[in-house]
Protein backbone atom coordinates (compact mmCIF):
# COMPACT_ATOMS: atom_id res chain seq x y z
CA UNK A 1 0.00 0.00 0.00
CA UNK A 2 1.42 3.54 -1.18
CA UNK A 3 2.36 5.83 2.18
CA UNK A 4 0.12 9.11 2.44
CA UNK A 5 3.03 10.83 2.29
CA UNK A 6 4.51 9.61 -0.71
CA UNK A 7 0.46 10.00 -2.40
CA UNK A 8 1.12 13.68 -1.29
CA UNK A 9 4.18 13.99 -3.07
CA UNK A 10 3.03 12.58 -6.64
CA UNK A 11 -0.32 14.50 -6.42
CA UNK A 12 1.85 17.73 -5.58
CA UNK A 13 4.30 16.86 -8.46
CA UNK A 14 1.32 16.34 -10.89
CA UNK A 15 -0.38 19.36 -9.80
CA UNK A 16 2.73 22.00 -10.10
CA UNK A 17 3.66 19.97 -13.51
CA UNK A 18 0.42 20.79 -14.75
CA UNK A 19 0.48 23.98 -13.75
CA UNK A 20 3.77 24.71 -15.54
CA UNK A 21 1.75 24.58 -18.95
CA UNK A 22 -1.00 27.56 -18.10
CA UNK A 23 -3.30 28.70 -15.68
CA UNK A 24 -6.01 25.88 -15.00
CA UNK A 25 -8.95 25.60 -12.98
CA UNK A 26 -9.66 22.63 -10.37
CA UNK A 27 -11.88 20.19 -12.79
CA UNK A 28 -9.91 21.03 -15.77
CA UNK A 29 -6.37 20.17 -13.34
CA UNK A 30 -8.20 17.21 -12.76
CA UNK A 31 -9.07 16.24 -16.26
CA UNK A 32 -5.46 16.86 -17.33
CA UNK A 33 -3.73 14.42 -15.03
CA UNK A 34 -6.04 11.74 -15.60
CA UNK A 35 -5.67 12.08 -19.53
CA UNK A 36 -2.02 13.34 -19.17
CA UNK A 37 -0.88 9.88 -17.38
CA UNK A 38 -3.26 7.93 -19.07
CA UNK A 39 -5.71 7.54 -15.79
CA UNK A 40 -2.94 5.75 -13.86
CA UNK A 41 -3.42 9.43 -11.54
CA UNK A 42 -7.05 10.13 -10.87
CA UNK A 43 -8.26 12.80 -8.98
CA UNK A 44 -11.13 12.77 -6.82
CA UNK A 45 -13.24 16.24 -6.10
CA UNK A 46 -12.23 15.40 -2.58
CA UNK A 47 -8.67 14.71 -2.86
CA UNK A 48 -7.70 17.66 -4.82
CA UNK A 49 -9.27 20.77 -3.41
CA UNK A 50 -7.76 19.96 0.41
CA UNK A 51 -4.28 19.46 -1.64
CA UNK A 52 -4.91 22.95 -3.72
CA UNK A 53 -5.88 24.68 -0.56
CA UNK A 54 -2.82 23.68 1.26
CA UNK A 55 -0.28 25.02 -1.75
CA UNK A 56 -2.14 28.05 -2.04
CA UNK A 57 -1.57 28.14 1.69
CA UNK A 58 1.94 27.72 0.84
CA UNK A 59 2.51 30.15 -1.50
CA UNK A 60 3.39 27.67 -4.09
CA UNK A 61 0.24 28.41 -6.22
CA UNK A 62 -2.09 31.20 -6.34
CA UNK A 63 -5.83 31.19 -7.58
CA UNK A 64 -8.30 33.63 -8.52
CA UNK A 65 -11.69 34.21 -10.02
CA UNK A 66 -11.80 34.41 -13.64
CA UNK A 67 -14.80 34.68 -15.72
CA UNK A 68 -14.64 32.19 -19.24
CA UNK A 69 -16.16 33.35 -22.23
CA UNK A 70 -19.87 31.47 -21.80
CA UNK A 71 -20.01 33.16 -18.86
CA UNK A 72 -19.34 31.05 -15.80
CA UNK A 73 -16.92 32.14 -12.99
CA UNK A 74 -14.02 30.14 -12.47
CA UNK A 75 -11.17 29.73 -9.72
CA UNK A 76 -7.89 29.48 -12.13
CA UNK A 77 -4.91 28.34 -10.07
CA UNK A 78 -1.24 29.54 -11.03
CA UNK A 79 1.78 28.60 -10.76
CA UNK A 80 3.64 31.47 -8.04
CA UNK A 81 7.62 31.96 -8.58
CA UNK A 82 7.93 29.78 -4.85
CA UNK A 83 5.88 26.98 -6.80
CA UNK A 84 8.08 27.32 -9.91
CA UNK A 85 11.03 26.76 -7.60
CA UNK A 86 9.54 24.11 -5.95
CA UNK A 87 9.27 22.17 -8.91
CA UNK A 88 12.75 21.21 -9.74
CA UNK A 89 13.82 19.82 -6.43
CA UNK A 90 10.55 17.84 -6.62
CA UNK A 91 10.66 16.82 -10.19
CA UNK A 92 14.60 15.79 -8.87
CA UNK A 93 13.22 13.72 -5.66
CA UNK A 94 11.25 11.67 -7.51
CA UNK A 95 12.86 10.79 -10.80
CA UNK A 96 16.06 9.86 -8.05
CA UNK A 97 13.20 7.33 -5.96
CA UNK A 98 11.74 6.07 -9.39
CA UNK A 99 15.70 5.52 -10.49
CA UNK A 100 16.26 3.91 -7.31
CA UNK A 101 13.32 1.51 -7.22
CA UNK A 102 13.82 0.56 -11.04
CA UNK A 103 17.47 -0.93 -10.09
CA UNK A 104 16.38 -2.68 -7.19
CA UNK A 105 13.49 -4.37 -8.98
CA UNK A 106 15.57 -4.79 -11.99
CA UNK A 107 18.41 -6.52 -9.59
CA UNK A 108 15.59 -8.63 -7.92
CA UNK A 109 14.92 -10.36 -11.10
CA UNK A 110 18.18 -10.84 -12.23
CA UNK B 1 -31.43 23.25 -13.48
CA UNK B 2 -30.30 22.56 -10.19
CA UNK B 3 -28.92 24.27 -8.06
CA UNK B 4 -25.27 23.22 -6.96
CA UNK B 5 -24.43 25.95 -4.88
CA UNK B 6 -27.51 25.17 -2.56
CA UNK B 7 -26.44 21.20 -2.62
CA UNK B 8 -22.58 21.94 -1.67
CA UNK B 9 -23.98 24.61 0.89
CA UNK B 10 -26.34 21.85 2.56
CA UNK B 11 -23.49 20.01 2.51
CA UNK B 12 -20.38 22.09 3.73
CA UNK B 13 -22.33 25.27 5.55
CA UNK B 14 -20.94 24.02 8.96
CA UNK B 15 -17.24 25.07 7.30
CA UNK B 16 -15.80 27.74 9.98
CA UNK B 17 -13.48 30.08 7.80
CA UNK B 18 -14.23 33.33 7.57
CA UNK B 19 -17.38 34.03 5.54
CA UNK B 20 -16.01 35.29 2.15
CA UNK B 21 -13.46 31.78 1.89
CA UNK B 22 -16.69 29.57 2.73
CA UNK B 23 -18.46 31.06 0.01
CA UNK B 24 -15.50 30.86 -2.57
CA UNK B 25 -14.78 27.43 -1.27
CA UNK B 26 -18.91 26.31 -1.59
CA UNK B 27 -18.84 28.23 -5.05
CA UNK B 28 -15.85 26.44 -6.53
CA UNK B 29 -16.95 23.40 -5.61
CA UNK B 30 -20.16 23.76 -6.90
CA UNK B 31 -19.09 24.67 -10.34
CA UNK B 32 -16.74 21.44 -10.28
CA UNK B 33 -19.20 19.38 -9.42
CA UNK B 34 -21.66 20.99 -12.52
CA UNK B 35 -18.56 20.79 -14.58
CA UNK B 36 -18.43 16.79 -13.92
CA UNK B 37 -21.82 16.13 -14.24
CA UNK B 38 -21.87 18.24 -17.96
CA UNK B 39 -19.15 16.53 -18.78
CA UNK B 40 -21.41 13.53 -18.44
CA UNK B 41 -24.44 14.59 -20.04
CA UNK B 42 -21.88 15.02 -23.02
CA UNK B 43 -21.53 11.61 -23.18
CA UNK B 44 -25.34 10.92 -23.16
CA UNK B 45 -25.47 9.50 -19.56
CA UNK B 46 -28.72 9.84 -18.31
CA UNK B 47 -29.30 12.56 -16.38
CA UNK B 48 -30.19 10.97 -13.00
CA UNK B 49 -27.10 8.64 -13.38
CA UNK B 50 -24.41 11.84 -14.04
CA UNK B 51 -26.17 13.98 -11.22
CA UNK B 52 -25.09 10.66 -8.87
CA UNK B 53 -22.00 10.25 -10.53
CA UNK B 54 -21.47 13.53 -10.19
CA UNK B 55 -22.08 13.09 -6.46
CA UNK B 56 -19.84 10.00 -5.68
CA UNK B 57 -16.92 12.07 -5.93
CA UNK B 58 -17.43 13.17 -2.26
CA UNK B 59 -18.32 9.95 -0.31
CA UNK B 60 -18.05 11.45 3.27
CA UNK B 61 -18.53 15.34 3.24
CA UNK B 62 -18.02 16.21 6.99
CA UNK B 63 -14.17 14.29 6.30
CA UNK B 64 -14.10 16.93 3.15
CA UNK B 65 -15.42 19.66 5.29
CA UNK B 66 -12.52 18.65 7.97
CA UNK B 67 -9.63 18.60 5.54
CA UNK B 68 -10.62 21.94 3.85
CA UNK B 69 -10.83 23.17 7.16
CA UNK B 70 -7.53 21.94 8.23
CA UNK B 71 -5.77 23.09 5.10
CA UNK B 72 -6.90 26.49 5.33
CA UNK B 73 -6.49 27.26 8.33
CA UNK B 74 -2.85 26.49 9.56
CA UNK B 75 -1.58 29.42 7.56
CA UNK B 76 -4.83 31.60 7.99
CA UNK B 77 -4.01 31.51 11.70
CA UNK B 78 -0.69 31.98 11.61
CA UNK B 79 -1.00 34.80 9.79
CA UNK B 80 -3.91 36.14 11.68
CA UNK B 81 -1.81 35.70 14.62
CA UNK B 82 1.05 37.74 13.25
CA UNK B 83 -1.57 40.81 12.22
CA UNK B 84 -3.31 41.32 15.16
CA UNK B 85 -0.55 40.90 17.48
CA UNK B 86 3.07 40.41 16.77
CA UNK B 87 3.30 43.27 14.11
CA UNK B 88 1.18 46.31 16.30
CA UNK B 89 2.68 44.66 19.25
CA UNK B 90 6.53 45.30 18.07
CA UNK B 91 5.82 48.93 16.80
CA UNK B 92 4.38 49.84 20.34
CA UNK B 93 7.95 48.15 21.53
CA UNK B 94 10.01 49.65 19.14
CA UNK B 95 8.44 53.48 19.03
CA UNK B 96 8.23 53.50 22.84
CA UNK B 97 11.70 52.47 23.43
CA UNK B 98 12.56 54.92 20.53
CA UNK B 99 10.61 58.03 21.86
CA UNK B 100 12.59 56.83 25.85
CA UNK B 101 16.07 56.88 24.11
CA UNK B 102 15.46 60.03 22.32
CA UNK B 103 14.22 61.85 26.06
CA UNK B 104 17.51 60.32 27.23
CA UNK B 105 19.52 61.47 24.11
CA UNK B 106 18.02 65.24 24.72
CA UNK B 107 18.79 65.59 28.32
CA UNK B 108 15.01 65.15 29.91
CA UNK B 109 16.22 64.23 33.11
CA UNK B 110 14.28 61.13 35.35
CA UNK B 111 11.85 62.50 38.16
CA UNK B 112 13.22 61.04 41.69
CA UNK B 113 10.56 59.71 43.65
CA UNK B 114 12.30 58.88 47.46
CA UNK B 115 15.94 59.54 47.31
CA UNK B 116 18.83 56.45 48.25
CA UNK B 117 19.31 53.11 47.07
CA UNK B 118 15.49 52.80 46.86
CA UNK B 119 15.23 55.88 44.68
CA UNK B 120 12.26 55.04 42.08
CA UNK B 121 13.03 56.84 38.40
CA UNK B 122 9.72 58.31 36.49
CA UNK B 123 10.31 59.49 32.67
CA UNK B 124 7.38 61.55 32.96
CA UNK B 125 7.56 62.57 29.45
CA UNK B 126 7.98 58.79 28.92
CA UNK B 127 5.07 58.14 30.94
CA UNK B 128 2.82 60.48 29.10
CA UNK B 129 3.22 59.08 25.69
CA UNK B 130 2.66 55.57 26.95
CA UNK B 131 -1.13 55.71 26.50
CA UNK B 132 -0.31 56.99 22.49
CA UNK B 133 1.58 53.88 22.28
CA UNK B 134 -0.76 51.68 24.08
CA UNK B 135 -4.07 53.19 21.96
CA UNK B 136 -1.91 53.11 18.68
CA UNK B 137 -1.24 49.37 19.26
CA UNK B 138 -4.97 48.07 19.90
CA UNK B 139 -6.07 50.01 17.35
CA UNK B 140 -3.63 48.24 14.56
CA UNK B 141 -4.69 44.99 16.29
CA UNK B 142 -8.58 45.81 16.66
CA UNK B 143 -7.97 47.02 12.76
CA UNK B 144 -6.77 44.05 11.63
CA UNK B 145 -9.80 41.98 13.30
CA UNK B 146 -7.79 41.08 16.97
CA UNK B 147 -10.24 40.66 19.52
CA UNK B 148 -10.79 42.58 22.55
CA UNK B 149 -8.41 40.64 24.72
CA UNK B 150 -6.01 40.47 21.46
CA UNK B 151 -6.49 44.14 21.17
CA UNK B 152 -5.26 44.80 25.12
CA UNK B 153 -2.42 42.41 25.42
CA UNK B 154 -1.07 44.50 22.33
CA UNK B 155 -1.69 47.68 23.92
CA UNK B 156 0.71 46.10 27.10
CA UNK B 157 2.84 44.53 24.68
CA UNK B 158 6.30 46.77 25.36
CA UNK B 159 6.29 46.42 29.22
CA UNK B 160 5.00 42.33 28.70
CA UNK B 161 8.59 42.85 26.99
CA UNK B 162 10.90 44.68 29.57
CA UNK B 163 9.34 41.77 32.09
CA UNK B 164 10.86 39.01 29.83
CA UNK B 165 14.02 41.02 30.37
CA UNK B 166 13.71 42.00 33.71
CA UNK B 167 12.87 38.10 34.44
CA UNK B 168 15.66 37.38 32.28
CA UNK B 169 18.15 39.06 34.86
CA UNK B 170 17.70 36.09 37.90
CA UNK B 171 19.17 33.36 35.87
CA UNK B 172 21.54 35.32 33.73
CA UNK B 173 22.74 37.05 37.23
CA UNK B 174 23.06 33.39 38.78
CA UNK B 175 25.41 32.82 35.37
CA UNK B 176 27.76 36.15 36.16
CA UNK B 177 27.94 34.85 40.52
CA UNK B 178 29.02 31.47 39.58
CA UNK B 179 31.55 32.99 36.70
CA UNK B 180 32.96 35.91 39.14
CA UNK B 181 32.73 33.65 42.24
CA UNK B 182 31.03 36.68 43.85
CA UNK B 183 28.53 36.35 46.17
CA UNK B 184 25.23 38.36 45.50
CA UNK B 185 22.50 39.37 48.62
CA UNK B 186 19.27 38.03 47.07
CA UNK B 187 17.55 40.40 49.21
CA UNK B 188 19.35 43.39 47.45
CA UNK B 189 18.39 42.20 43.95
CA UNK B 190 14.63 41.81 45.24
CA UNK B 191 14.99 44.89 46.48
CA UNK B 192 16.17 46.27 43.29
CA UNK B 193 13.77 44.39 40.93
CA UNK B 194 10.35 45.44 43.02
CA UNK B 195 11.75 48.81 43.15
CA UNK B 196 12.46 48.72 39.16
CA UNK B 197 9.36 46.48 38.52
CA UNK B 198 7.30 50.18 39.50
CA UNK B 199 9.32 52.26 37.39
CA UNK B 200 9.74 50.53 34.34
CA UNK B 201 6.77 48.03 34.78
CA UNK B 202 4.05 48.78 36.81
CA UNK B 203 3.51 52.65 36.00
CA UNK B 204 4.65 52.17 32.23
CA UNK B 205 2.04 49.25 31.65
CA UNK B 206 -0.98 50.93 33.31
CA UNK B 207 -0.18 54.01 31.03
CA UNK B 208 -0.27 51.63 28.20
CA UNK B 209 -3.31 50.00 29.12
CA UNK B 210 -5.06 53.13 29.65
CA UNK B 211 -4.57 54.14 26.03
CA UNK B 212 -5.84 50.33 24.82
CA UNK B 213 -8.73 51.05 26.80
CA UNK B 214 -9.61 54.24 25.40
CA UNK B 215 -9.55 52.73 21.53
CA UNK B 216 -11.52 49.52 23.12
CA UNK B 217 -14.29 52.10 24.23
CA UNK B 218 -14.21 53.87 20.80
CA UNK B 219 -14.20 51.26 19.01
CA UNK B 220 -17.15 49.32 20.94
CA UNK B 221 -18.91 52.28 20.37
CA UNK B 222 -18.23 52.74 17.08
CA UNK B 223 -19.84 49.33 16.38
CA UNK B 224 -22.65 50.03 18.73
CA UNK B 225 -23.86 53.27 16.20
CA UNK B 226 -23.14 51.10 13.29
CA UNK B 227 -25.52 48.47 14.52
CA UNK B 228 -28.53 50.49 15.39
CA UNK B 229 -28.04 52.25 11.70
CA UNK B 230 -27.95 48.99 10.25
CA UNK B 231 -31.25 47.70 12.80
Amino acid sequence: MIGAGIKRGTAELAILSVLEEGPLHGYEMARRIEEQTKGALHFTLAALYPMLYRMEQRGWIRGAWETSPSGRRKRCYRLTPAGKKKLSPLRKEWAELFGALKRLTKVAHA
Amino acid sequence: MRDWEALVEGHLGGLALEPGDSADVIAEIAAHLEESYEALIKENVPEQVAFRRALSQVTNWRDLQRRIFIAKRSAHRMQKRVNQLWIPGFLALILSMVFLMMLQKFGFRPRIVKSGPDAILFYVPWLLSLPLFGALGAYLSSRAGGSRGTALLVSVFPVLALTAAFLLMFPIGLIIERATGNHMDFSFVAVALLRDGIGWLLVPGVALLAGGLLVQLLFSRRSTSQVAAIG
